[in-house]
This record gives C-alpha cells, sequence and structure tokens, in this order.
C-alpha cells in the first residue's frame, strides 16, 4: 500500500535536468516565510499573476509579471515578465480577460523554465501583490507541480493593507481597479500580468510611504499589520 | 530589453524632450529611472537638501515650486505631467533655489544626479533641452505650427488641398425671381464680384458675375426689374467638398470659368471657389507689392493693396515665418503704404511745390507701429512734428495741416487702420506740434509723472519718423534721452507703473484667465516686456524703439553681463508674439474679428508648457526692474 502511494508521488514528481535541480538548490535557501526586508533600504518584489480562471483548485499559471521596489521607488528596469507554456490553451472566454491567445500561451517559456527565472528573480525579496492569497496559490501549486518545490514566502496583501492605511477610502475601494481609480493610476493594459503589478506597485509605493509614516520600519511589521486587520475584520462579522 | 521600460515609452513619447530623443537614448534612460510617489504636501527637492541629486519627470500629479521669496504670488510655480525639475541646479552642482511640494499624490519618474549627466552628453536633444530650455522648447513649438499651418497653406501645398479646406464663408445667394437690381444690390453690399442664384432648398440653378452684367444686361439694354435668371448662367459646374483644388484649377483652365461651385452630394450648395482664392499667393509677391505700393495712383487703389498686404503676410504665417520678420514685414508694408497715402494727400491738399511736405513736416509713427511691432490688427497712433516758417506761428501752421492730417487719418481708417479711440493722431491738436511744443509736452510728462502722463509716455516715446524730416523726430530723440538721464524719478515712476502689470501666473491653477477663460495675451502678455524694455532701454540711453532691439541695446551697455539672461527674454517676447500672431490668424482664418484674448486651455501641451515659461521669463524681467529702481 505505501510503495504504491510512492510510485504514484513518484511518478507525478516532475522530471528536471540535473542544470535546472542544481539552479533550484541554489535559489532555494533564500525562500522563506519570515523576511528580514527594510522597507526604507531593502527590495521588495510586486506580483501579478495571469491565470486560466479564478478557480484556485481547476485553474492553472499562464504568466507572471513583476517589479521591484527599491528602498521607496520602482526600478524600472528590475522587471520580470514571462509567459508559462501550455499543453492547451484556456477557453476563449479567458483569453478574452488577459488578452493572452493560444498561440502566445503555446509558445511561452516550458513552466520549470519560467518557474525557476521568477525564483531567480525574486532572488530573496519578501512578496507584495494585490489579493496576495490568489497569487500565492496559483505560483505554489506551480512549483510544486513543475518543480516540486514547497514555495513558501513572505507575503503582504494590499488588498489588506491598503484600507488599514487609507481608512477614508476603505468603504468605497475594494477590487483593485477601485484603489487604482481612487489614486487615479493609469493602467491601459489591464490583466497584461506585468503592467498589473507595475499599477500595483504604484499603490504599494503609496501603502509603503503610509506605512512608514506611522512607524512602521520592517516587512515583517507590515505583515503583523495585515494580520490585526484581518483578525479585525473576521471580528466584526 | 525589459519589458517595463518598453511599457513607459509611450509616456515619454508624448512629451518633450523626450518626444524628440533617440529611441536608444530614451531607452538608456528608461534603464535607469526609478518610479517614486510623493504624498500630498511632501517635499520633493528643497534648497536645504544640499546640492540637487535626482532629475525628476512628473508622472502624474501637481507639483509646486516655491522660491523663499518675500512676494508669495511672484515665487510660485505649478508644474504637471511630463515637466521636468530642476535642471538648472543639476547643471551647476548646486542646491535648488525652490522648495518642491507635491501639490496633490504625485509620482515622479527620477534619474539620479550621475546619470543626467551622462544622458546630456548622449543625448544632444536632451542637452539642447537642458541648456536652452525656452529657445529649444520654443524651436520645437515653431516647428509644430508651421507644420499645423503648412497643411492649411495655399503655397505649399497649394493644389493638393481640398475644397472643403479652401471655402472661406457661407456663400451669398438669391432667389432666381429675384430682380437683376436686388442682385445688383446685394454684390454692392457684400462686395462680391459674382451672385449664385439657388432654389429654396440651397440646390445651386445658374452663377451672375459683374462680367455677365456688361454683355448681358447694359450692352442688351436690359431693364434692371426683369429676374436674374434670365441672365444667369445656367448649369455651373460643381464639385464635391472632398474634391481637390486641383480638380478645380483644372476645370477653370478647361472651361475658362473663373469660379466653381462646391456642392454636397444632396445637390445643396456648400460655396464657391473662385480663380483668386486658388492663386491668389502666387498673384502677389513680396516685390510685385511694394512697388505697387510706391506707385499707386489713389487711396482706392491702396485700400485694394492693403487687402493684399494682409493676405500676403497671413500666407507668410502659414508657411511659418517667425514672428520678428512677420511684424517687420506688416510694419515695412505698412509703412510704404502709410508713405504713399501721406504722399498723395499732401498733393491734393496743394502742397505740390516739390518737397515741402518731405521738409516742413515729420509724420511720426507711435506705438507699436513706432516699435515695428505691428500685427495683423492695429489701430493707428500717429502724430506731426512742424517746423515754424518764416512769417508763422506754431497755431497757423497747425491751422493749415490739421485738415491734411484728417484726411490721412480717414485714409488709413479705409486701407484697414481703424481711427485710435484715444484720438491719437496727427488730427488732433494735440498731437500736431512744432518741435518746440513737442519738448514741452514731453517736458510736463517728465516732470510731473501722473498717470496720464506715464501712459502718453509709454505710447509717444516709441516715436519714429515714418515720413517726411526724419532730423526732427532724431533731434526730438537725442533731446528725450538727455532729458530722461537727468530726471531719475521719471524712470523709477514709469517702472512702478509697469509692474503694476504681473505677468498672469495663477496661485491656483496654471493661469489666471477671466471669465471666458482667457487671457489678454497682449496686455497680460508682451506688454510688460515692451514696457521693461523701454524703460530699461531709455535708462541706457538707447535710441531705439523696437522692443528686442532695445533689449540687445541693454544688453550690449552691459558688457555680456546678462546676455543670457536678457536672451531668454528676447525669446520669451517671440514666443508671445507668435502666438499673438497665430490667433489672430486663427480668428482671421475663422471670419471672426481679430482680438487678443486666447484661452491657454485650448493650447497644446507644448505651447501651454512654453507660455508658462514666458511668463517666467517676464516676471524675472520684472524682478530685474524691481531691483534697478528698488521697488
Amino acid at each position: 500500500m505505501i510503495s504504491k502511494l510512492l510510485t504514484r508521488l513518484k511518478r507525478a514528481a516532475p522530471s528536471l535536468t540535473g542544470q535546472q535541480q542544481s539552479r533550484l538548490d541554489h535559489i532555494k535557501p533564500k525562500i522563506s516565510t519570515s523576511s528580514s526586508a527594510r522597507l526604507a533600504t531593502d527590495r521588495i518584489v510586486v506580483v501579478d499573476v495571469e491565470t486560466s480562471g479564478l478557480s484556485l483548485a481547476d485553474d492553472h499559471l499562464i504568466a507572471i509579471g513583476a517589479i521591484g521596489i527599491h528602498g521607496g521607488r520602482i526600478a524600472l528596469a528590475d522587471s520580470f515578465d514571462l509567459l508559462l507554456r501550455q499543453q492547451v490553451a484556456s477557453d476563449k472566454a479567458n483569453i478574452l480577460v488577459h488578452g493572452i491567445g493560444g498561440t502566445a500561451q503555446r509558445n511561452g517559456l516550458p513552466p520549470e523554465e519560467a518557474l525557476l527565472a521568477f525564483l531567480e528573480f525574486l532572488d530573496g525579496a519578501p512578496l507584495l501583490a494585490f489579493h496576495s492569497a490568489f497569487d500565492e496559490t496559483m505560483l505554489r501549486k506551480a512549483c510544486k507541480k513543475f518543480l516540486g518545490f514547497d514555495f513558501r514566502h513572505a507575503w503582504a496583501d494590499l488588498a489588506c493593507l491598503l484600507p488599514e492605511l487609507f481608512p477614508q477610502h476603505a468603504k468605497k475601494c475594494h477590487a483593485l481597479d477601485d484603489w487604482l481609480a481612487r489614486f487615479a493610476i493609469h493602467n491601459d493594459e489591464r490583466h497584461n500580468a506585468l503592467a498589473d503589478a507595475i499599477a500595483t506597485a504604484q499603490l504599494g509605493l503609496m501603502a509603503l510611504r503610509g506605512a512608514q509614516m506611522k512607524g512602521l520600519e520592517s516587512f515583517t511589521a507590515l505583515q503583523d499589520m495585515e494580520k490585526a486587520q484581518r483578525w479585525l475584520s473576521a471580528a466584526r462579522y | 530589453m525589459s519589458a517595463a521600460l518598453i511599457q513607459h515609452l509611450p509616456f515619454f513619447t508624448k512629451h518633450a524632450p523626450f518626444d524628440r530623443m533617440q529611441r536608444e537614448h530614451l531607452l538608456w534612460m528608461l534603464q535607469r529611472l526609478q518610479l517614486a510617489y510623493y504624498a500630498k504636501g511632501e517635499v520633493i527637492a528643497s534648497p536645504k537638501q544640499g546640492a540637487a541629486n535626482r532629475f525628476f519627470v512628473i508622472k502624474q500629479g501637481l507639483v509646486r515650486g516655491s522660491r523663499l521669496a518675500k512676494v508669495p504670488q511672484d515665487a510660485v510655480l505649478e508644474l504637471h505631467e511630463g515637466e521636468c525639475f530642476p535642471v538648472g541646479a543639476l547643471l551647476a552642482h548646486r542646491a535648488v533655489t525652490s522648495e518642491y511640494r507635491a501639490d496633490e499624490d504625485a509620482f515622479c519618474f527620477e534619474l539620479s544626479a550621475p546619470h543626467f549627466l551622462e544622458l546630456i552628453e548622449l543625448s544632444v536633444v536632451f542637452k539642447d533641452f537642458c541648456t536652452r530650455r525656452i529657445a529649444a522648447l520654443f524651436e520645437q513649438s515653431t516647428q509644430a505650427m508651421q507644420a499645423q499651418l503648412s497643411q492649411t497653406s495655399s503655397e505649399q501645398q497649394p493644389l493638393s488641398s481640398t475644397l472643403a479646406s479652401i471655402i472661406r464663408s457661407a456663400p451669398v445667394t438669391c432667389l432666381p425671381d429675384t430682380t437683376i437690381r436686388c442682385a445688383l444690390q446685394t454684390m454692392q453690399d457684400a462686395h462680391l464680384g459674382s451672385m449664385i442664384v439657388a432654389d429654396a432648398a440651397k440646390r445651386p440653378l445658374g452663377i451672375f458675375t459683374l462680367r455677365d452684367l456688361l454683355q448681358r444686361v447694359t450692352l442688351a439694354g436690359l431693364s434692371l426689374e426683369l429676374p436674374i435668371s434670365g441672365v444667369m448662367s445656367s448649369q455651373p459646374v460643381s464639385l464635391p467638398p472632398t474634391a481637390l483644388a486641383y480638380e478645380a484649377a483644372m476645370v477653370m483652365a478647361r472651361e475658362g470659368f473663373r469660379h466653381v461651385l462646391v456642392t454636397e452630394a444632396d445637390g445643396t450648395l456648400r460655396g464657391i471657389v473662385s480663380e483668386r482664392d486658388l492663386f491668389s499667393l502666387q498673384r502677389v509677391g513680396l516685390r510685385q507689392l511694394s512697388t505697387s505700393l510706391r506707385q499707386a495712383g489713389s487711396v482706392a487703389e491702396l485700400i485694394a493693396l492693403s487687402r493684399d498686404i494682409r493676405e500676403l503676410t497671413l500666407n507668410m504665417m502659414a508657411q511659418g515665418v517667425a514672428a520678428e520678420q512677420i511684424t517687420q514685414l506688416i510694419s515695412t508694408l505698412n509703412d510704404l503704404l502709410s508713405s504713399r497715402i501721406i504722399e498723395l494727400e499732401c498733393m491734393n491738399a496743394g502742397l505740390q511745390q516739390p518737397g515741402s511736405c518731405q521738409t516742413e513736416i515729420c509724420w511720426l509713427a507711435l506705438g507699436s507701429e513706432g516699435r515695428l511691432e505691428q500685427t495683423f490688427y492695429t489701430d493707428q497712433d500717429n502724430g506731426i512734428i512742424f517746423s515754424v516758417a518764416q512769417g508763422e506761428t506754431a497755431d497757423t501752421m497747425r491751422q493749415r495741416l490739421l485738415p491734411l492730417a484728417r484726411r490721412i487719418n480717414e485714409a488709413l481708417d479705409r486701407c484697414g487702420f481703424p481711427l485710435c479711440k484715444g484720438n491719437i493722431m496727427a488730427s488732433n491738436p494735440q498731437w500736431c506740434l512744432s518741435r518746440e511744443e513737442w519738448q514741452k509736452t514731453f517736458s510736463n510728462w517728465i516732470d510731473h509723472g501722473s498717470p496720464e502722463d506715464l501712459l502718453n509716455a509709454s505710447i509717444f516715446f516709441d516715436f519714429r519718423s515714418l515720413y517726411g524730416n526724419a532730423t526732427f523726430a532724431a533731434a526730438l530723440r537725442t533731446w528725450l534721452n538727455k532729458k530722461v538721464s537727468t530726471t531719475p524719478r521719471f524712470l523709477h515712476q514709469m517702472a512702478a507703473n509697469a509692474l503694476r502689470n504681473r505677468p498672469p501666473l495663477g496661485l491656483v491653477r496654471d493661469f489666471v484667465v477671466d471669465q471666458q477663460h482667457t487671457l489678454d495675451i497682449k496686455l497680460n502678455g508682451t506688454t510688460p516686456f515692451v514696457d521693461a524694455a523701454r524703460i530699461l532701454g531709455l535708462a541706457s540711453g538707447s535710441s531705439a524703439t523696437g522692443t528686442v532691439q532695445r533689449l540687445r541695446d541693454i544688453a550690449k551697455a552691459q558688457h555680456n553681463n546678462n546676455v543670457a539672461e536678457i536672451e531668454g527674454w528676447i525669446e520669451a517676447f517671440h514666443f508671445l508674439q507668435t502666438l499673438r500672431l497665430l490667433h489672430q490668424y486663427e480668428c482671421s482664418r475663422r471670419g471672426d474679428d481679430m482680438n487678443n484674448q486666447i484661452n491657454p486651455g485650448r493650447l497644446n501641451d507644448l505651447n501651454r508648457r512654453i507660455l508658462k515659461e514666458a511668463f517666467r521669463q517676464s516676471r524675472k524681467m520684472q524682478s530685474r526692474l524691481a531691483m534697478e529702481y528698488n521697488l
């Protein structure tokens, strides 16, 4: 029975080339759920993913966009934008959302390569996203499937932090688009992973500035604020 | 190449100077850019931070720079999306002189100082922008205006424009049963050479021209009470509005017509295009025009030529000739026209003995005409200096000259120079004076300096001899410069007066505008430059009357001390004049009355930026004036 299970696991395990495996081994030590990043000086990466749908269980990753914030400033050159090659292109309704056509999906990078490149780009920096649970789950699922790696990392969620830092807008702003509109941040290419990441990063700059004005100095403090906010809103209902 | 850089390209290709930079230089810059956020009220750069260490381009939001100066409203500067700062401080490795704050939440692209300096070495366009600022922007704007205007200029692409773009105004028509007399009256009233006969639905049935009048009516001995339909040419040739001027020219050449009708697809009349519309520019050349002006035999001829002057100068504008040249050209042609009018009227007045007008009087051009800065629309400002002949008094001379001056003023009016509302004209006994009387008048103004005296001085002290004995004007100028230099209080008063007219830069928004959202580009724009140049020019002993020449004389007198600063003022003045001419040009194209009211909100981004920069130059010039006179 146990051996049966083991064989199944073995069969499901991804087949990385030796080189890929050594790249993964090299980057693994930097991945950690706790971050020592200082908000005023260190690098934080803002990420946005495009997927075949909104179901955490059934849908899969199509594109990753990310950009680095260094000491409170977005560095334009420090960006990441890759498509993952798909066996089967996602359905038409989904293509209409992100605009990544079937051919482009089939022409993307092999998923192992794309994910390794992302982890290398990340270089251990903590992650910031809007509704980060979604991006985190999608990335974790993909890393598990294609790299056999459990990608557990330090995340903070702007969807949670923004209402806390800008309570005057909290009632009216829920979705990413609400906040972008609120602060007049233009994004001509909504649902392009990188464009969304850049727009999100602009919200990130505002949040980081707001957090620092409240005396927060570290990424951990940011995560603590998020936890408190989650607890409070759970208690409120 | 990072995709994030490509995503920001469209922003930069929308704003000067980045829109003209080579793509590789732009990408080089993007590679090194950071994007920062500044919350409302936050300081972005301050004199207290030491040497400037970043170059900022505003991505979104509003930034306010304030000089830590005494007079608050004089020291504010608003910067909008696409604008950059600081430039001077980075070039000079010094601290900024203004404090820059986010006036609302702002995102700025930032380039570090070393990268900024590297980029200057890399990109000539960027260097030009940073070191020549307003001059470089102005050049770019002029080119843009030329590009825009050349599409409407009939010379550069004479025959490739559509008929729709050539038609000037709505056509005058009459119904087929209108009497010939009635039609002729309408033509007379509207100064038309032809009349279109159309049915009630405005579908053209025929055309009747003045040439038809001779052959078909007068020589045929027809009654003027007959309907026009009997003498018109029926079934006139018509083309659609989308047809090209080329096609109309072909039709005219082939059929020998002078007019082609322009009709919509449903047969209704849109307008009429005449041979003159198509070939107007080619017919009137500058040399030919000036010869005609010199040889014109009557005021009636000159009236016709004055239209050619306007047409020619408007066309020059359309070809992008610079404001300085256009205003000089207008003034030169107007000088010729005025001189010929004076000559003809002197002859009519019986002052035929050779040269009596030339030796006894000097006709003065005042105000903008005196400065050689006339625009398309200028009313007349003039006066006479006469010498008192043996056995005459100033009063008897004046009584003799006033009727003549009146006729000249009226003739000028008919040639498109409206009579001066303030009656500053040679036909006013106050301004038809002997040399001694002028000196007495000027002395009074200089010694008393009442508000009215100062206003008069600002018009009269730009005097220039236009016709007659020029030595009278030269002598008066020499006397005036000496008088002014011995009465320092006068220029001080003039300066205080000039400083009351502040450039319309707003505290709250970009510009101070009136309820119609416009500002007066003459009063608020060029006048502060003209006033300051007059005062500084008089102070430096310059005998020039033109604003630019005065400024150049000042620069010379100061031994290159402020040459760069003064060049900035000159550029700004040229820009404001260009904007004013362009505005008048557009009024005329629309068939509206010409005025000086422009709406900054309707300008394109580039021109709005330069306008702001020009007003800043105006402010600098006023600060200089205030400093010179301790105001």
